[in-house]
């Protein structure tokens, strides 16, 4: 591989760094510490604040609200993440090949993910409308009902719009990082398992799965975590609604920091959001990890 | 056609399979061709229909998109909910101006920083390195869905709330790791020698960056600016945040309060169309560019 030259000044290699650091230590590092600081006072949007110690984790713990937006949070995360993940790999099976029209049908499918999921709420949002919606239209016409569903304002179809949105978003995305991964196998693997009689989907469990361990855990983590994090599709679609029953966690620390103005017990839940966060990475981290990466 | 004694050996099956045939054999080949077209066009129009419903659809009245249908006619189609949205009372341009800068200054000035310190990181030695590397990463772990609130009061402490400025270098910031990685990637991948042929000839650093170097470095700069523009012009939630005064208004911003009807009665067909005036730039840098950002992905993926 390429040598790092050593007769470059250090200094200079630090300099050329110093403008991300600064970025970085002031709007990430420093709000970071400056939340722990927060959440120990009940600070409000505006007005003097006091220090309280613990008392807003011990409020957040007995919140119904807040315990439910956890709660939404990890079975959303649940419910999306293998749909996300087996249809990426199929898109991704389907157009590794490089056949004709292989690279157009990539473009389509990670056109959603390019248009992103702000603009393709507000889509769904005018789609979704009882009777008038283009989706409400569909189902009308399929005969599947009488087309007068009002998606967003119920909890159930109102989820279920929602992970349909994000699997379709999403599943380009996993196309496109595992595609990275398929195209490094070695034609001649695959040659000898044909060789030694192997089927189709003995060889991709034995062979191309086990070659493919960095792109799938990098698609999992991304995909669970943005999962976590969801807010745009949630607000936009349904609000939160009804009530509070569509709300994760990051619409609730929104909710409770800039409608109620109660920014300690916010930030107090956003710290626990920061944690679950980065414990889910590391976990999954090294559950997924390659154990011979090292060896390279 | 050869009778085949024993099973067909390694170069055969080369040959084959770059002929387009199948290991297995001819038979499976073009039945699998038709399942693959198939599939691919079912696929692909499940997956770009409704981005093309929206559009059809931006063309209908807003009163004919609201009314319960006894049919969809798309007879009545006209420019009208794009007219409305332009000029007086609506001003979508000046929202699309406002998203423009902020998109155009954040891939610009990640760019910048991102590829000064993939330099650094991927070029020169020195002492912290791997500290100062490591806390650039480490964003990555802190989402900044998780500091909005400390992080909305630092920026108001400095003026920075309301400001385009602000969400700029907020979009910075949270498009460095990526950034960063992929241009540390772009420079360790030059072979020393270039640089060493540079220098004998007197080139100093700052030529060597932007002379020697540009040619080689400009795909990692293309995903950069490509990726950086493409998430802030589609950000909600910091936008949603940080703009507290309608004239400061991202796209995203502006079609949210159209749809909550912030401005009085909700006008579903200015919706739409508002909505597909905010995604023709995505769709045609994508398109155009896409070489860049899908390489950028996929490479990233395998080196993570």
């Amino acid at each position: 591989m390429a040598a790092k030259s050593t007769t470059k000044p250090g200094r200079l290699g630090f300099m050329l760094t110093v403008p991300s650091l600064l970025l970085v230590l002031a709007l990430v590092i420093l709000p970071l510490g400056y939340a722990v600081v927060i959440s120990m006072t009940d600070f409000p949007l505006v007005g003097s604040y006091h220090y309280v110690g613990l008392a807003n984790y011990r409020t957040i713990f007995h919140d119904s609200q807040f315990l439910h937006a956890i709660l939404l949070t990890v079975v959303y995360t649940a419910i999306v993440t293998g749909p996300i993940f087996v249809v990426g790999y199929g898109l991704a099976m389907l157009t590794r090949s490089n056949r004709r029209g292989s690279t157009l049908l990539r473009t389509m499918f990670f056109l959603p993910y390019i248009v992103g999921l702000t603009f393709e709420s507000f889509i769904l949002y005018v789609e979704l409308q009882p009777d008038s919606g283009g989706v409400n239209f569909l189902l009308r016409i399929l005969g599947l009902t009488d087309g007068s569903t009002a998606w967003l304002v119920h909890t159930v179809p109102g989820m279920v719009a929602i992970c349909v949105l994000v699997v379709w978003f999403s599943s380009g995305l996993t196309m496109v990082l595992l595609l990275g991964g398929m195209q490094g196998v070695p034609r001649e693997l695959y040659e000898s398992a044909a060789l030694d009689g192997a089927g189709r989907w003995r060889t991709e469990l034995r062979i191309t799965l086990p070659l493919l361990r960095q792109p799938i855990a990098l698609s999992l983590i991304l995909s669970v975590i943005g999962s976590f994090l969801a807010f745009n599709q949630f607000e936009i679609l349904t609000q939160g609604g009804p009530g509070t029953s569509t709300t994760p966690v990051v619409l609730w620390i929104y909710q409770v920091a800039f409608t109620q103005g109660l920014i300690g017990k916010a930030t107090a839940g956003a710290l626990l959001l920061v944690v679950a966060v980065a414990a889910i990475s590391a976990g999954q981290f090294i559950l997924l990890r390659d154990p011979e990466a090292n060896a390279r | 056609m050869t009778v085949a004694t024993r099973p067909p050996g390694p170069d055969t099956l080369r040959q084959r399979a770059a002929a387009g045939v199948s290991p297995a054999g001819r038979g499976p080949r073009r039945g699998r061709g038709i399942a693959y077209a198939t599939s691919g066009v079912l696929l692909s129009l499940v997956f770009v229909l409704p981005l093309v419903w929206a559009l059809i659809q931006s063309f209908e009245p807003g009163t004919d998109i609201a009314a319960t249908p006894s049919a969809k006619d798309f007879t009545r189609l006209t420019f009208g909910n794009y007219t409305g949205l332009l000029g007086s009372g609506n001003d979508i341009e000046h929202y699309m101006l406002n998203s423009f800068a902020v998109a155009l200054g954040t891939a610009l000035l990640t760019a910048v920083v991102a590829t000064l310190a993939g330099y650094g990181f991927g070029r020169f030695r020195f002492r912290g390195k791997g500290i100062v590397f490591g806390v650039i990463l480490v964003t990555v772990m802190i989402p900044f869905q998780a500091i909005l609130t400390p992080l909305f009061i630092e920026l108001n402490d400095v003026h920075l709330t309301n400001s385009l400025y602000g969400l700029v270098l907020f979009y910075v910031t949270f498009n460095l790791p990526f950034s960063v990685f992929i241009m540390r990637n772009t420079f360790l991948q030059i072979p020393s020698e270039i640089e060493e042929a540079a220098f004998v000839d007197g080139a100093s650093h700052w030529t060597m960056l932007i002379r020697v170097l540009r040619p080689l470095i400009l795909p990692g700069i293309a995903t950069t600016v490509l990726y950086a523009f493409l998430s802030s012009w589609t950000e909600f939630l910091g936008a949603l945040t940080f703009l507290t005064s309608q004239s400061k208004y991202t796209l995203p911003v502006e079609l949210y309060n159209l749809e909550v009807g912030t401005y009085g009665g909700v006008n579903l067909g200015y919706l739409i169309a508002g909505t597909v005036i905010a995604m023709v730039p995505c769709i045609v840098l994508y398109v155009s560019l896409q070489r860049y950002y899908v390489q950028g992905l996929m490479a990233g993926s395998v080196k993570s």
